[in-house]
């Protein structure tokens, strides 16, 4: 089992996010304290924590869309101050524009002057083939099911080519069924783009399924705990000895943080 | 934000687009029974003018299509020959729409900017609430100091009324704008506040922008009528004017006259709301 802690991050080339030494506080309550983690290019990486461990503030941090009270994030290099199109974000709540319709949210990036697509409406019928809603390009979000909606939360998030992607507990409101579909198309879609992704979940099997590698961290205050590597090939399946033993793994993590907290 | 807007026409409205016909009956019978009581009421009741009976007012109506009227449109100068009843409207109407459109927009506009901006808000706020509880009416004694007692000073009055009730509105709608919108459409590449505004908070807020432009259409009669009663030209006037003359009746057919003009402009504007809103 490749458990390591923090200090050996991957020191290869390639780092296309570097989170260094960020805290972050709410008025008394420490979100996040000394977060440090890279994560390489091409790479995808879940991260895992009890909930109010401070992985969506972590991720919120990552998108711009909070300042961290000390320390500092890199993309390619460059500091971030706030939101850009180098990174999609998909929301827990889906987030989407109830007055447009799915192709309409799926626009909206595209909509932005800062965006040259010198093609959108092939590019907006690619993404609604990719996420299966061709056929639901005209409903408004109200009409879809959870499923559904997060598919186009993910698809408009797509639509300006992001280079990284963050999502953050994505499919924690759909069924199960829904949900180890939606798993299938996102490792797809991945494959596709070859786009670095972090992916926020407390649910364990989730990222064990998903992920190259699982940073859990450590609630009250937020830091990481530790880093593991999932070794194993896609498509991984459940019942799989290997899936299980890094399953009760990172359990063991997790209630090692239970056990100090 | 409260609005109290009227909702018997809500329920007037229902009834008639459903056609659900027990409520239509019951709708029809409660008509009828107030019929018959206005009918007998006017009947026993001496003199006469104290209570006008619904064949006369209905005739009296009747008449104020079948009369003809000259009327002067304002700033054109146009001379207008019109039945009487419409000739009347339209004057009402002269001020009345100009009045609600103009306070509706700069309402609604000063409502978004200060909603929107926490510093504007904490300057203008014990403003507004100094200003805002002042009834319409009340501005009338400067609307003829300024305007006089006119057209003019009748779209002020209107102008003022319709003000607060978009303003609030639209302050209400855009307070309301859930920060996980402006999260996303900021991950999506918008930049500047006034992008923000134009993409998210105001479709955003929508439904209480339109709301509250319906509620204005409703209060605005009400304060037209009454700026008119100061002898502003249009159907409140007429209706004191009528009444001056004890003519009651026409007084009747001209409150029948303003309920109509009140109740198509609601529900055409309702048939639009639903359609601009047809995504919630």
């Amino acid at each position: 089992m490749a458990l390591s802690d923090q200090s050996s991050e991957p020191a290869d080339s390639g780092r296309k996010i570097v989170v260094d030494g960020v805290s972050k506080a709410y008025d008394s309550v420490q979100a996040l304290s000394n977060v440090s983690l890279s994560v390489r290019e091409g790479e995808f990486c879940c991260i895992v924590g009890p909930s109010g461990c401070g992985k969506t503030t972590l991720l919120r941090t990552i998108a711009g869309l909070e300042d961290a009270d000390s320390g500092s994030i890199l993309v390619d290099g460059d500091r971030v101050t706030d939101p850009g199109l180098d990174r999609g974000m998909v929301f827990q709540e889906y987030a989407l524009f109830p007055w447009r319709t799915v192709r309409g949210n799926i626009r909206f990036g595209l909509d932005r002057p800062a965006c040259e697509c010198p093609d959108c409406e092939q590019r907006i019928r690619e993404l609604l083939d990719l996420v299966g809603l061709s056929e639901f390009e005209d409903a408004y979000p109200k009409e879809l099911s959870g499923g559904m909606k997060q598919r186009v939360g993910i698809a408009r998030a797509l639509a300006v080519d992001p280079e990284i992607l963050l999502l953050d507990e994505p499919f924690g409101s759909v069924d199960a069924r829904t949900r180890d579909r939606l798993h299938e198309e996102l490792l797809d879609i991945w494959a596709e783009t070859q786009q670095t992704v972090v992916f926020v979940t407390h649910d364990i099997d989730e990222a064990v399924k998903l992920a190259d590698r699982i940073v859990v961290l450590d609630d009250d205050p937020g830091s990481v705990q530790s880093t593991v590597t999932v070794d194993v090939d896609r498509p991984r399946e459940r019942t799989s000895q290997e899936f299980v033993d890094y399953v009760a793994c990172i359990r063991a993590e997790f209630s090692h943080v239970t056990d100090t907290s | 934000m409260t609005t109290p807007t009227d909702t018997g026409s809500e329920t007037l409205l229902e009834t008639g687009v459903e056609w659900d016909m027990p409520r239509y009956l019951r709708g029809l019978g409660g008509l009828s029974i107030f019929l018959a009581v206005w009918w007998v009421g006017a009947l026993t009741t001496q003199p006469s003018y104290l209570v006008p009976g619904p064949v006369d007012s209905a005739r009296a109506f009747v008449e104020l299509f079948t009369t003809s009227t000259r009327i002067v449109a304002p700033l054109a100068g146009l001379e207008l020959v019109l039945p009487t009843g419409l000739a009347h409207l339209t004057q009402t109407l002269f001020h009345y729409i100009p009045g609600l459109l103009l306070g509706a927009v700069c309402g609604s506009s000063l409502g978004l900017t200060m909603g929107w901006h926490g510093v504007l808000d904490d300057w203008l706020r014990p403003l507004v609430r100094v200003l805002r509880p002042i009834p319409p009416l009340a501005w009338v004694v400067f609307a003829i100091v300024w305007f006089g007692i006119h057209h003019t000073g009748a779209a002020f009055i209107v102008f003022v009324g319709a003000f607060w009730i978009n303003f609030y509105a639209a302050y209400g709608g855009v307070e309301g704008v859930s920060d996980e919108l402006t999260d996303a459409a900021s991950t999506l590449g918008v930049e500047r506040d006034l992008s923000m505004l134009k993409l998210v908070a105001l479709p955003s807020a929508a439904p209480q922008l339109l709301t509250g432009f319906r509620t204005s259409i409703g209060r605005c009669w009400m304060i037209v009528v009454g700026a008119e009663l100061f002898g502003a030209p249009g159907v409140g006037y007429e209706i004191i004017n009528a009444a001056n003359n004890l003519a009651m009746e026409t007084s009747v057919a001209y409150m029948f006259l303003i309920s109509l003009a009140f109740l198509t402009m609601d529900v055409g504007f309702r048939l639009l709301e639903r359609r601009a809103l047809a995504w919630r």
